[in-house]
């Protein structure tokens, strides 16, 4: 076993920011947007830099999709504790139709060459709220999969993962190698301090075209349209429910 | 603007007495900023020893009980405090100085991106006839003169220019610790280093803990290992990855 962890983390739109859609509704406005790393993929780091600092692991590799500006995110992730990150070149049209069936491909490759004991994501971006990522890597893999995890924990070659779900809460055990997804209980990450960064300027970030991991980022996807979300309309009050059941009927909703 | 009414030589005196309460002031407006940054390098520092390669050399540097171990980055005032850490590559660079005091004795060194000024005191220490220390941060020239003091060596001349690049001087040696962690860095020191030494002759000395742009760096047949050294358990953990640290020797 390598004891090397595989954390992928995203470039997203910061999630204090007010979106605005552009005015040809093509998509949202980010230039000149502040853009921080996916609050999920904080999650998923601090989890890995805990699983080294128990000794657990090895090594903690990080690594971002994206234009030049995605190193900002690895270097983010180093001072977090990651060792060391890959850039994944990814820049113009490709970024812009980048998903997940393109990044899950991507990563798969990454885990296999890095010989990764385990692929640790958030469970879905801020920005397109996907949620596939993490499910689409493990399957490219045929590796075990623990989605949504609020607990993990490492016993010799298999992973313990509470994982949250609609109904409660759901223990499984899976074997590794395997890719597990953050949730929002998993842990609460650490602030980058001011040692750590300037050691994070001094680790390595290799650089690497999709190209070179063989990867195929044509998209299958199309955007047609984005637009706001409608208005919320004031609404009414009623006195009674006999005059709920009459305003009901009258706008044919019984 | 001179007075019709004096005679030359007295005009003289008086310009004299003008320029010189002039530079005066000067010189105290920039006494009271050095006061102020020294001031501030005291509050979120500590004199650091043992923990590193080079227990003799006293150095102020972060430590976890100062602020800013866990302060928000903000709030930090002035730019990237490189100074702040000890790093292995310069740790190893100079316990090699320490060890071979015959490198530096009697000549003049340069200790490019000088950072704590560590090199520099190493090379005080072995005798060196002439020391410059260069940072492009004014606040590091700061806390260098704070670490000669430390060690009760004459603080180097400290030049914050970017030297690399620069017209070759007739240094005898050229110190870099820890400076191949940038590949722009690395790939304008390569080209300067190459000018210095066919121009001055000067013996150039790498301490690298393995950085990665070091590597590519030395993947040619440029380089003559003068020493190793095992890293430390505190350093260890305090850089996670490295785990040795060497001196090299710079011969193109």
């Amino acid at each position: 076993m390598s004891g090397r962890v595989l954390v992928g983390v995203k470039r997203v739109i910061d999630y204090a920011v007010k979106i605005r859609v552009k005015p040809d509704n093509s998509g949202v406005v980010t230039d000149g947007v502040k853009h921080s790393m996916n609050p999920f993929c904080e999650i998923a780091v601090e989890e890995a830099v805990k699983l080294k600092e128990k000794k657990l692991i090895k090594e903690v590799v990080a690594v971002s999709c994206g234009p030049q500006q995605s190193q900002e995110t690895i270097r983010t992730a180093l001072a977090m504790g990651a060792d060391r990150g890959i850039h994944v070149e990814v820049t113009g049209k490709d970024y812009d139709t980048l998903g997940p069936l393109q990044v899950s491909k991507i990563l798969a490759a990454l885990a296999k060459k890095e010989e990764a004991q385990l692929v640790i994501l958030g469970k879905q971006a801020i920005d397109d709220d996907c949620n596939q990522t993490g499910q689409m890597t493990a399957a490219l893999l045929d590796w075990p999969q623990g989605t949504f995890a609020s607990e993990v924990s490492l016993e010799n070659d298999k992973v313990k993962v509470v994982r949250e779900i609609d109904g409660g809460l759901e223990t499984i055990k899976i074997s590794t190698p395997a890719v597990l997804t953050a949730d929002l209980r998993l842990n609460t990450p650490r602030y980058a301090t001011l040692p750590n960064i300037m050691k994070a300027k001094k680790k390595k970030i290799a650089n690497v075209k999709p190209a070179d991991l063989g990867v195929d980022l044509t998209s299958r996807l199309e955007v047609l349209r984005v637009d706001e979300p409608p208005q919320r309309q004031a609404g009414m009050k009623v006195e009674t429910v006999d005059d709920l059941v009459v305003k009901l009927k009258d706008a044919g909703k019984v | 603007m001179l007075p019709q009414f004096f005679p030359p030589r007295k005009c003289c005196q008086f310009i004299q007495k003008v320029f010189k309460l002039q530079s005066r002031a000067l010189v105290s407006d920039s006494a009271r900023a050095d006061e102020h940054i020294r001031r501030f390098i005291r509050d979120n520092t500590q004199v650091c020893r043992d923990q590193s390669l080079t227990p003799q050399i006293q150095l102020r540097l972060f430590t976890p009980s100062c602020r800013f171990w866990r302060e928000s980055p903000e709030l930090w005032p002035f730019g990237d405090p490189y100074w702040a850490l000890y790093w292995p590559g310069g740790q190893a660079l100079c316990r090699f100085l320490l060890d071979s005091p015959g490198e530096c004795r009697g000549k003049a060194v340069l200790d490019v991106g000088s950072g704590c000024g560590a090199g520099a005191i190493a090379a005080r220490l072995c005798g060196a006839s002439r020391v410059v220390a260069n940072d492009t941060d004014p606040v590091a020239a700061v806390a260098v003169r704070m670490n000669c003091e430390l060690n009760g060596v004459v603080p180097p001349v400290c030049v914050t220019d970017n030297l690399i690049g620069s017209e070759p001087e007739d240094f005898q040696v050229i110190l870099l610790g820890d400076m191949f962690y940038d590949d722009a860095l690395a790939a304008s020191l390569h080209s300067w280093l190459d000018r210095c030494i066919r121009s001055q002759g000067t013996k150039v000395l790498i301490g690298d803990p393995g950085r990665s742009q070091f590597e590519d760096f030395s993947s040619t047949n440029v380089l003559q290992r003068l020493a190793q050294f095992e890293l430390p358990e505190c350093v260890r953990e305090e850089n996670y990855g490295l785990t040795c640290s060497s001196v090299w020797k710079y011969c193109p």
